[in-house]
């Protein structure tokens, strides 16, 4: 988000899901597509079948990577090398599109500048991969008519995250893969919802669409809509605010639809500023871990027991339809909202969430020709301005929101914590096919428990040979922040040294050892690499494993 | 909106011969399945997007089933094409259904569609509305056969390849009405893997189809990852025929082979 936004001057997939199907060339990056996105992952086999040359940029050998022309096997953290080593290729072999870049973006010769030192040996000695595949993904990606890019938490759960979006960013702009169909950068969202969140301000820097909070003629046309007084300050960001819990800057905090005892990185140090606070309220569809530790829980409506609207990865915003009522006290969020603000004594009184959205267009420029009525089959995608507007399939048209494109120099940078005598091993963490986020409502399903029902470290077969572990023994995984226990399974997806745990199990939780070290723009963790060292067990021993 | 349908539908329920009809709504530009009890409701029915093919349809049959569950006493009336018509043959041989219990509003499909399903017989006996097409010979099939046993081999392990193992072609196949499944037994396709064991997975499902497979395409349509499954299963129609004589949904009384066992 933010790595897009300084580039173009905003931060979304600039195209659709279906473009992807009529790309000739497709550049996956620190995505698990078919297991994360599988929707997304027929279009990626659709082109597949029409031609396209598929590359996969991923430290692990994922399923993806069965319908690719190149799998590229990065070491963790080293995406910057990797981009600028495909940059340095394209402009030695003038692959560049000249035109493109005159015409639309600015500081190309600082990119040009940095982008020298990366040869292809030099890129090659960091990231693992050889000189010839290297080359190889350059000519693919350069050389196609149309080439575009999909990534996800693999690019921006890093401290250099928003370096990473940047240098996707760049090797867009540098091939004139922007602004057209089948083309340009497109971060797939992790959540049904998540871009919804952000359109709607669920950021600590802007309102609705985006609209910053320090801009003045922002707040005077929120304060004249609320009839309040509204601050110009930037708030904290979700990882910023558990410090502030323990420096005592914050006593009362609502979690909405949130788990941070499981999904949030150090997830010890969470627990510890959760039971800081002097209030906490949980809003929840399930009494979770992070529900447990709550003064009070309030039961919010499931996605079938409510009404609004869902917008998704490709800023297209759906009307959802109730199908069944929410169970006992349970209310949709919006009530519960407006419920507490009344008795905090700024009275709501929506009537419904079609009040809400008519509010929503009034106030947003980009959402300003969204209506419930507009809403119906398939439903718009922002920007859509005005109700006549038909709303926007590909972003950056003939111009970028901030005009023209910026280059810039990045550097690359090591993750924070490597690998090193003492934690040996490199800790990388994703997801697992049948289950989502910390497994809040997928664990509470029968048939996908059933499929996998406890956590595994995923780990290279010498390496465990060298630690004499077998499949499915049991190991004691620590990191500086703290250990759990897992089993092993036995597999080559990664390489030596490298080990993966699936993030979803609160009984071996992986984020207890991930680092939370963030970004310094985006503020977004290091999910994707810690530094572990690692032990087998005696089964008996499971109980000492996770500390409490 | 077929004027045909409305009116044969509105006959039944108005004379108190059906307690509903099970077809199709369209409301605020999505098309679902719908239960009309009243005959003012019918304005709403929808034949969904019928005419081409790749529209998304609903195993109405799946459905019927369902419905007959809740209410074995009653009699409903259901919208059909060709193939639900084969399907509920069969779910009658099989007694899933009971055949004096349901009436069917026959729909006929366009040649396009019929084209595109490569469809053995477009158009059900029960006929009310909607062209009476021309059976269509598959190429799909002939296509495949005519690689060599390696290279078919390689084919369809590429094609399974791209399974996520989201069960979609056994969850909307009206024909998959068994209480425990092979497919979900461990020792057969080992759990927490995609793509799931390949070929066995795919394999076990399409012999289990043997026999019960009507060639209704919803499997295919429902494959997020494009699998061909509707040429395997047509494979194995094929076999069934030539094999045993046998054409699945053709008629009511002949038992299928693999049914020959009476069941008191």
């Amino acid at each position: 988000m933010a790595g897009l936004a300084a580039v173009f001057g905003s931060g979304a997939m600039t195209n659709s899901i279906e473009e992807i199907e009529n790309a000739d060339c497709i550049l996956i990056i620190g995505s698990n597509t078919s297991v994360a996105h599988p929707l997304i992952a027929t279009r990626v086999f659709r082109a597949k079948a029409k031609g396209a040359k598929v590359i996969v940029a991923d430290p692990r050998r994922i399923p993806i990577i069965l319908q690719s022309d190149l799998h590229l096997q990065q070491n963790l953290g080293t995406d910057v090398a990797l981009i600028n080593g495909l940059m340095h290729i394209i402009l030695k072999k003038g692959w560049q599109d000249q035109t493109f870049i005159d015409e639309r973006t600015e500081n190309f010769e600082e990119l040009k500048k940095v982008v020298e030192h990366y040869s292809p040996e030099k890129v090659s000695e960091i990231t693992g991969i050889s000189v010839e595949d290297l080359e190889k993904a350059a000519e693919y990606y350069a050389k196609a008519e149309r080439a575009t890019i999909l990534y996800t938490m693999g690019i921006t759960q890093h401290t250099t995250g928003v370096d990473n979006v940047k240098s996707l960013a760049h090797l867009a702009m540098l091939t004139g893969n922007l602004g057209k169909e089948s083309t340009g950068i497109n971060p797939l969202r992790g959540q049904n919802n998540v871009q919804g969140a952000c359109d709607m301000g669920g950021l600590p820097n802007v309102y609705t669409g985006y609209q910053a909070v320090v801009d003045q003629a922002v707040k005077q046309k929120f304060e004249e809509a609320w009839g309040a007084t509204l601050s110009d300050k930037i708030g904290l960001t979700a990882t910023e605010m558990f410090p502030a819990v323990l420096n005592g800057k914050m006593k009362a905090l609502v979690i909405l639809g949130e788990n941070p005892v499981v999904s949030d990185a150090d997830c010890l140090h969470v627990e510890k500023a959760l039971k800081a606070l002097d209030f906490l309220l949980v809003i929840d569809i399930f009494k979770t871990p992070t529900a447990e530790m709550a003064h009070v829980v309030l039961p919010g409506a499931a996605f079938a027991e409510k009404e609004g609207t869902f917008s998704n990865t490709e800023r297209r915003v759906q009307l959802l339809r109730k199908a069944a009522e929410p169970p006992g006290e349970a209310k949709p969020d919006w009530q519960i909202i407006q419920e507490l603000s009344s008795r905090f004594g700024y009275p709501m009184d929506y009537a419904s969430p079609r009040a809400i959205m008519e509010e929503i267009a009034k106030l947003t420029p980009s959402y300003g020709g969204i209506t419930y009525d507009r809403l119906q089959g398939d439903g718009l995608q922002w920007p859509c301005p005005n109700t006549e507007h038909p709303g926007t399939k590909f972003l950056h048209q003939g111009r970028f929101t901030r005009g023209k494109g910026l280059f810039s120099a990045i550097e690359y940078k090591p993750a924070a914590e490597m690998a090193d005598e003492e934690y040996p091993f490199q800790l990388t963490t994703g997801r697992v096919h049948v289950h989502y986020h910390t497994g809040t409502m997928t664990r509470n399903s029968p048939s996908l428990e059933r499929e996998i029902s406890e956590c595994f470290l995923e780990m290279h077969p010498e390496d465990a040979s060298e630690l004499k572990v077998g499949e499915g023994d049991w190991v004691m995984i620590a990191s500086r922040r703290g250990s759990v226990s897992s089993r092993v399974k036995l597999t080559d997806v990664a390489g030596r040294k490298t080990v993966f745990m699936p993030f979803h199990f609160l009984e071996s939780r992986a984020n207890i050892l991930t680092n939370p070290t963030f970004d310094p723009v985006a503020k977004i963790p290091e999910f994707k690499v810690c530094a572990v060292k690692i032990e087998k067990m005696d089964r008996s021993d499971k109980s000492i494993s996770s500390p409490p | 909106m077929s004027t045909k349908i409305k009116e044969a539908v509105r006959a039944l329920l108005t004379e108190g011969k059906i307690k509903g009809f099970l077809g199709l709504r369209e409301e605020k530009g999505n098309i679902m399945p719908y239960l009309f009890c009243d005959p003012k409701e019918l304005d709403a029915l929808s034949l969904g997007d019928w005419k081409k093919p790749g529209d998304t349809r609903y195993p109405l049959n799946q459905l019927m089933i369902k419905l007959a569950m809740a209410y074995p006493n009653e009699t409903f009336a259901v919208l059909i094409r060709g193939c639900d018509e084969r399907g509920l043959k069969e779910l009658f041989k099989w007694k899933q259904l009971d055949e004096e219990k349901i009436v069917l509003i026959g729909l006929g499909c366009p040649d396009e569609l019929a084209k595109a399903c490569e469809c053995e017989k477009p158009f059900p006996d029960s006929l009310i509305d909607g062209p009476k097409g021309e059976k269509v010979d598959s190429q799909k099939v002939a296509q495949v056969e005519g690689m060599d046993l390696d290279t078919r081999l390689q084919f369809w392990k590429a094609e399974f390849n791209r399974c996520i193992k989201c069960f979609g072609c056994r969850n909307i196949c009206p024909m998959c009405f068994c209480n425990e499944c092979s497919i979900e037994e461990d020792q057969l396709v080992g759990t927490g893997e995609i793509p799931p064991a390949n070929p066995t997975f795919h394999l076990a499902r399409a012999i289990h189809m043997v026999g019960r497979c009507i060639d209704c395409g919803l499997c295919e349509e429902a494959c997020p990852a494009d699998i061909p499954l509707r040429t395997l299963y047509k494979k194995v129609g094929e076999i069934i025929h030539q094999e045993f004589g046998y054409k699945t949904g053709l008629s009511v009384d002949e038992k299928s082979p693999f049914n020959i066992i009476e069941v008191k």
